[in-house]
Formats: structure tokens, sequence, C-alpha cells
């Protein structure tokens, strides 16, 4: 074999130097591991949050070469952008889709932490700006969606602008400050903050935020993204209607982070209360959890009061998030009666969710306990931890094949939807190909550990035994046979030779075999 | 193969075949996003048709009531959105010829419109009616036009080769009642010129 991918040569000589110059910067300190098998992706939902935060920030910045941030040109802007520019509809989407599962996977990274306890052992500053990197987020994305201009994102400026004056004293100022006086100033300061100002104030909680050690998981970061343009693909997000300041905009809700917010405003009490003082509350009360939380265990299970509360946070959230989307849909009801919701029957469910999550809770625990002695009893016949692909090398080279035969297909039809004008037909297979992408990387990882991790291959032992038989062995051996003081007395020579262990799994398939003939590339062969 | 593993000879070594089974699996995934490129160039807007010379002041251009010897600002295509047609691209300089080159003629051998674009270095040149001059200008680096033709004779835009030499025209049209029309143009070097680059005489 005259050609090899072993050699360092040319270009890629010239990448590996680059990547030993990275010695000397900042990022070694940061410890990015890619794992070599799949692991549980709740142990690096942070690390997925910040690549969908990287996919909004290259999509948001192609968006900006055609958004014009002006009261009367924005919603044309984006409209152009979705129906006249070139894939500016799968832009628009992987943006706008992309903002949701953003903030879903920081909600779920913060539970997952919460209920792991990972804020204990001096994580606290960890958690407490992720808290508020969480309320950025949320930020960011109502900013995002506001400058569409339309007239749900109208509304969402008024109650904004309107809540922010209602803050006792210096409401008013910090309103003239960040949003300026009107429509055509919200319009071009939410662009400013959107684009500019809550993404450096991310980036640098972020530098506050990132533990010293990532796993940056390829095959999940590919699944993420192809959710993000599968979901763009069945549910393009339209464009809503444009803001028309002589036509009454419609009944609408905000985004689905903040109708649990916009339910306590439907309660009709003060807005600054409903609307500020009681997010507020939740918000403090998370960033101060790490120093409530006294126990001295990290699991959930060990620690039932503040489970509890997670539980019942939760289930709060689910509640609210699901009465702010619901109107009644009967038209003949006034419409005030349709959209006010009755706060004693809201507070009683709210109250009500405590006793209940506190239930849920002494439930779950006792059901994993009981699971757990379970599974101690039956250790020998439990489920195995480590997950394994049972094919033979052909077969998994075959896979390999198969999908790359699909990925050509699947790209051709990609490309034809897109041509043919199937705009979310071709998201939608661009989706397909992120994720088949995400299963092809698997199988290739956990081929190429296959290979790396077999046992070496036996040792001929047929070419050994006629060396036994020549002079210069035997004398040799008797050296050996002294030195052993075997006086056993097995004088055959063939049970002298080096015991080889049997290969039992890959090696007698061929796996592992160094077939590479490169003499002396062995210190190539780093990984 | 399984028997055959250990014994391979010739052909790729496992590890190189993954490697390149990873290297094309990689291409195939990102491939689909090669076409996104076409996001970058602003697909044009205006569609070129035959359309009446509207002059600074509103009014259709009529050669009865056009001054000779004098140019105006004129926009094509016209979008209709003010700051699309605020473009110096969109730009022409609508002139009507002096006496001694023919501009006296009630026909469309006595008005020219140009491109303001300078075939040099992009800047906005105009036409000098004063006495002596009777040219366009470019204030940047001094290249001047002659109106007959639309070919730089003095400055850097002079020395430029043909096709950056003469400036992009468009074909215009004068009906029974003396208004001006423009005709659809084609922007390449061989008809109408391409804005900024230039046309073949």
């Amino acid at each position: 074999m005259a050609v090899s991918l072993e050699r360092r040569t040319g270009a890629v000589g010239f990448f590996y130097w680059l990547w030993d110059g990275v010695d000397r910067t900042i990022f070694t300190a940061i410890k990015f591991s890619f794992p070599a098998r799949f692991v549980s992706p709740f142990g690096f939902l942070g690390m997925l949050t910040f690549s969908v935060f990287i996919i909004l920030g290259v999509s948001g910045a192609l968006l900006m070469f055609y958004y014009q941030p002006m009261l009367d040109r924005a919603w044309d802007s984006v409209q152009f952008i979705n129906d006249e520019v070139p894939f500016g509809f799968h832009i628009r989407n992987i943006h706008y889709h992309g903002s949701n599962a953003m903030v879903l996977l920081a909600v779920l990274h913060m539970y997952y932490q919460y209920f792991s306890g990972r804020y204990k052992i001096r994580n606290e500053v960890l958690w407490m700006t992720g808290v508020i990197l969480g309320v950025v987020t949320i930020l960011e994305a109502f900013t995002g969606y506001d400058v569409i201009f339309s007239e749900r994102a109208e509304l969402a400026i008024s109650i904004a602008a309107s809540l922010t004056t209602s803050i006792p004293v210096v409401g008013p100022t910090i309103r003239d400050a960040a949003l300026g006086s009107g429509f055509s100033d919200f319009v071009l300061r939410f662009y400013a903050q959107h684009v500019f100002l809550l993404p450096i104030v991310m980036l640098g909680l972020m530098a506050v935020h990132f533990p010293r050690f990532l796993v940056f998981d390829v095959p999940m970061v590919m699944a993420i993204g192809g959710a993000i343009l599968i979901t763009g693909g069945v549910f393009p997000i339209d464009m809503g209607f444009k803001f028309e300041p002589t036509v009454p905009p419609g009944v609408t809700v905000p985004e689905w982070y903040l109708t649990g917010i916009y339910a306590f405003m439907r309660t009709q009490y003060d807005k600054f209360v409903t609307g500020l003082l009681w997010p507020l509350l939740f918000i403090i009360s998370l960033v101060l959890i790490p120093f409530i939380d006294r126990y001295k265990k990290f699991s959930w299970r060990d620690r039932p009061i503040i489970t509890a509360f997670g539980i019942t946070s939760l289930a709060q959230i689910m509640v609210t998030t699901y009465w702010g989307f619901y109107i009644s849909p009967d038209v003949s009801v006034p419409l005030v009666e349709r959209l006010v919701i009755d706060p004693i029957f809201f507070y009683s469910t709210m109250i009500l969710m405590v006793p209940l999550g506190f239930g849920f809770t002494y439930m779950m625990i006792k059901l994993a306990n009981e699971a757990e002695r379970k599974s101690k009893l039956a250790k020998s016949t439990g489920p195995k931890k480590v997950a394994t692909i049972n094919l033979s090398e052909k077969w998994i080279n075959w896979l390999l094949v198969a999908l790359l035969a699909f990925q050509v297909f699947l790209n051709i039809a990609a490309y034809n939807a897109a041509l043919i004008g199937m705009k979310n037909i071709s998201l939608f297979f661009i989706g397909i190909i992120l994720l088949v992408f995400a299963a092809f990387f698997h199988i290739y990882r956990y081929s190429l550990s296959q290979e790396k991790n077999a046992p070496p291959p036996p040792a001929p032992v047929q070419e050994e035994k006629p060396k036994l038989a020549e002079p210069d062995a035997s004398i040799e051996q008797s050296k050996l046979l002294e030195g052993d003081s075997l006086p056993k007395g097995k004088p055959e020579p063939k049970e002298l030779a080096p015991e080889v262990p049997i290969p039992k799994t890959q090696a007698d398939l061929g796996v592992g075999a160094n077939n590479n003939p490169n003499l002396g590339s062995g210190d190539l062969n780093k990984p | 193969m399984s028997e055959l593993g250990t014994k391979k000879s010739g052909g790729l070594s496992r590890r190189d075949f993954l490697k390149l089974m990873g290297a094309a699996g990689t291409g195939l995934a990102f491939a689909p996003f090669v076409p996104f490129g076409n996001y970058m160039p602003n697909p044009n807007q205006a569609s070129l048709e035959k359309v009446p010379v509207i002059l600074p002041d509103g009014t259709q251009a009529n050669i009865n009531t056009y001054p000779i010897n004098h140019a105006e600002v004129i926009t094509y295509p016209s979008t209709g959105d003010a700051a699309l047609d605020a473009e110096a691209f969109r730009k022409w300089q609508f002139i009507r010829l002096p006496e001694e080159l023919g501009g006296g003629k009630k026909d469309s051998n006595a008005i020219r419109a140009y491109s303001m674009i300078c075939l040099h270095l992009w800047c906005l040149w105009k036409y000098w009616p004063d006495e002596g001059r009777k040219r366009g200008e470019c204030p940047c680096h001094g290249s001047m036009y002659d109106p007959m033709t639309g070919t730089a004779f003095v400055g850097p835009a002079s020395v430029q080769a043909a096709p950056s030499n003469t400036l992009p025209q468009l074909t215009l049209e004068i009906d029974s009642d003396g208004f001006v029309f423009i005709l659809p143009p084609k922007f390449n070097a061989n008809d109408n010129g391409v804005i900024g680059y230039g046309r073949f005489t």
C-alpha cells in the first residue's frame, strides 16, 4: 500500500502545527472532550445550548444583511427575506426555531443541574451566572421576535414598555433610557439590544459560566441541529400580520416561554406585581437555591424537600404556560371574559400544585429506592451500562456505505426541493441529513474505537516453531530452563513457546491487525 | 473479509477506509449548506420596462420644452422605494446636446442618457453646460466624457481599454407629442453597457 492517511505532511501537517500552537493560548485551559462512545446528553445540555447559540449567531448575522430596523420597513424586509431572497426562508426558520431550541435546552439544562445537585461543591457562581444567563436568553428571544414588528410584536413591545414603566420610582427613567419614547425607537433599540448588547452580555456571562471541562458530542450537536431544521420544515414560522395602526390587532398570545407570565397578567391584578414581581421572585429563589439547599448529598432522592420544590415549580410552569395559551374559542362570550383568568381559581390551582408536587416527589423517591433495591438484588441480570453495536466489522462497513448512499439521495432531494421552490420540504430534508449524519458519526466513531481498542493480534506461533529447533535458540532455551529451574520434567520445547492468549472477539476477525506497512510510523498513530 | 482480515495485502487498511468514510460523510452532511451562498447577493427587484423619462420636478420630459445644452438626473429602473431609488447605480445624466452637436433637432439624436457612475472608480460625474466645457467631468480624478458618444477623452477613464472607456447608455424614444421614453435596456457590454464597467461603441 503506497498511500496512507496516517502521514502528516503538507496541509495536514500544517493543521497539526496550528493545533499544537493552540497550546500557548487560553483555549487549553478548557478541557474539551470528544466522547468516543454514546454518553447521556443530560450531562452536556449546557454545551448543546451553547452550540445552538453559535447557530443563532451565524443565522442571525446572515439575517442582518437584509433586515431593516425601521418602523415602516421592518415587517416588509422580513417578508422580503422570507419570500424573495434565496434560502432566506431557511435562514429565518433556522434562526426562529433555534431560538426556541435554545430557551428549551437552557431550561432543561437548569433543571437537570437542579435535580442532580450540581450547584453544590463550589459551583454556586456557575449556578448563579447560569440563572442570569437564562433570563438574558429569554430577553434575547423576546427582543428577537419583536423586531419583526408584526401585530403580535407590536402588542409585545407595548406590554414590555408598559411593564418597564410600571416599576416604582425608576420605571419611566429606565423605559426612556433603554427603550426610547415610541415605536420607532422601540424597534431600533430592541434591534440594537438583540444583535449587540444582549449577546455581548451573554458572552460575558458565559466566560464566567463555562466550566473547565466541556463535552462536545458531535452526533448530539448534529442531531439538535437536525431537529431544529426538521421543526422548521414541518412548522415553518409565518409572517404574522403587518401592524397597521388603523387596524385593531386581533387576540394574540406571546411565545411559549412567556405565556406563564402572561397567565399571571391575565388575572387582572396589578401589572407590576404579576408581570415583574412574581417572575423576579422566581428568579431570585432560583439564584439563592444553593444557599438554601443544606443537604450533604447530591442525588435528587437524597434531597426530598429541594426535589419537591423543583417538581412543584415545574408543574406550575407547565400549568401556567398552558393557561397563558388557552383562550376560550367561544366567541359569543364577551372578550374580557375570555381573556381574564379568575384569580381565585388560578391561585388556588397554583397552591394546589404544592401538595401535589410534594406527594409526587415522595412517590417518585419511594419508587426509585424500590427500583434500586431490586436492581441490586438482580445485579447479575441487570441491564448493561455500556451500549454496544453487535455487528461484525463487515456489516458496520456496509452500514456506513449505505448511510453515505442515503446521504447522497437526501442531498439530491433537498437541492431539488429548493430548486422547485418547496422551501420547507428542502429544510426538512436538510434536517434529516443532519440526523443521518449524527447516526453515521456514531457508528463511525464506534467502529474507529473498536479498531483502536481491539486486542493485539496473536503472534504468529507457527513461524517461531522452527526457530526452537535451531542450535542458537536451543542454547537460549536451556539457559531459560536453568533460570526457571523447572524440575517438573517438561522438556518439550513446544510447551515453552511463548504463551499467546487466545483472542476471543475481534482479533480473530482481523480487527486491530496492524496492517500499516510504514515501519516506524507508530508514533504517528496518535488519535 | 473476516477470514482474510489479518492477511490483507494491498488496498486500504481498515483505519484508512474509516477515515475516508468519515470525510465523505462530513462532506455530504455539509454539502446542502453550500447553495445557501445564494442568500448573499440581493435579488434584483426592479423589472426593466419601457417607462417615461421623469424629470426631478416630477414631470415627463418633452423634447419641445426641454432646454438645449442642459442636463438633469433621472432614475432608472425606478422602484418606488425612496431609499432604493436614491442609489447612484440607478442614476443617469439626461442630456440635451448643445446646439453645435445637434441638440436643436426635435428627434432622439438630440438627447442622451448616460450612467452617472464614472468608469474609473465609480464616482459620480456630471455634465457641465458652461461655454468651453460642454462635457461630462468626474470630480474625483478628472475623467472627462464626450456628451455625443459617452466615451472618455481625458483622464484615467480614457486610458482604460474598451469597453471600460465608454459609459453605459439608455436607448431613448420620442413619441409624436414630443414625450421622451426609455426603451427596455439590455445591460451587457455589447448593447446598453454594464453600469460601472462600460460599453462597446
